[in-house]
């Protein structure tokens, strides 16, 4: 498995959720709050998350995903269960 | 594939379930002689498996909505039945997680794609993933999964059948998997 560098993941996610809440990559900074972005919703996040969860081929903890705030946190997320799957 | 309440399989080539193998195979899932079941039937996909299903009213949860509990059968039905095809094995199901995206409507087609995850698999038990998608692609609902694949002289200890049954199940179950595995 390759790794991925925190910049590398913030990326990504980017990509992923502005495509699926439909707003430009650059109104998504890092530590926005996702819940102040106009149109994110539930929905949207739950299919970024399987999204995400399919390109990185991952599974994400509930308790993880269920207290996403922004990108940053995504991301440090995705490394961290990243890194438990190569312990 | 026709069905009363509307659980339909869009034509393609199917693959043989070695489950076929039995001339009662009543899966509630994947035989195509349970009226009451679903009926699934899977194709392959680059991933590992798809299923394609419309969902009637029988399988209704609030109005026009369908039942998430079914929704968790056909993932671990693609799921199962992906690891059974490469493993040759009967493989019972240990945990299975799921994730409701979006309700799925009654009367509309989807589809739901599993794969194995190979890097997670260890103590004997092997891990899957299932994804349910929308028209486009769009991820309704998604599974994880883990199992566990059982040799026949072991799986008998649980599923009732004949000395000739297991006989029949145990070719067919190899033979899937030589198929599957491009042997």
């Amino acid at each position: 498995m390759s790794s991925h560098t925190h910049e590398e993941i913030l990326a990504t996610v980017t990509e992923i959720v502005a495509a699926e809440l439909g707003v430009p990559a650059a109104e998504l900074p890092p530590l926005r709050d996702l819940r102040e972005v106009e149109g994110a919703d539930s929905v949207k996040i739950l299919r970024s998350v399987a999204k995400i969860e399919r390109r990185y081929d991952i599974e994400m903890d509930d308790d993880d995903v269920f207290s996403l705030r922004c990108l940053d946190d995504a991301a440090a997320v995705i490394a961290k269960t990243l890194a438990q799957g190569r312990a | 594939m026709t069905a009363a309440d509307g659980v339909a399989a869009a034509g393609g080539d199917f693959v043989d379930l070695p489950w076929e193998a039995l001339v009662d195979h009543n899966c509630f899932g994947c035989s195509p002689q349970n009226q009451s079941g679903l009926r699934l039937r899977f194709s392959t996909h680059p991933d590992g498996l798809v299923t394609r299903f419309r969902l009637g009213r029988a399988f209704e949860s609030y109005p026009g909505v369908v039942h998430g509990g079914i929704l968790s059968a056909i993932c671990d039905e693609a799921m199962g039945n992906l690891l059974v095809l490469r493993t040759g094995r009967s493989a019972f199901t240990v945990t299975l997680r799921m994730r409701f995206v979006a309700p799925l409507k009654v009367d509309h087609e989807y589809s739901c794609v599993a794969r194995l995850r190979p890097e997670e698999s260890r103590m004997g038990l092997e891990h899957a993933a299932a994804e349910i998608l929308g028209p486009t692609g769009r991820p309704m609902a998604t599974a994880t999964g883990i199992y566990k694949p059982v040799p026949m002289d072991r799986a008998r200890e649980h599923l009732v059948l004949t000395d000739d049954a297991a006989g029949r199940l145990q070719d067919a179950l190899s033979e899937s998997s030589s198929k599957q595995n491009g042997a």
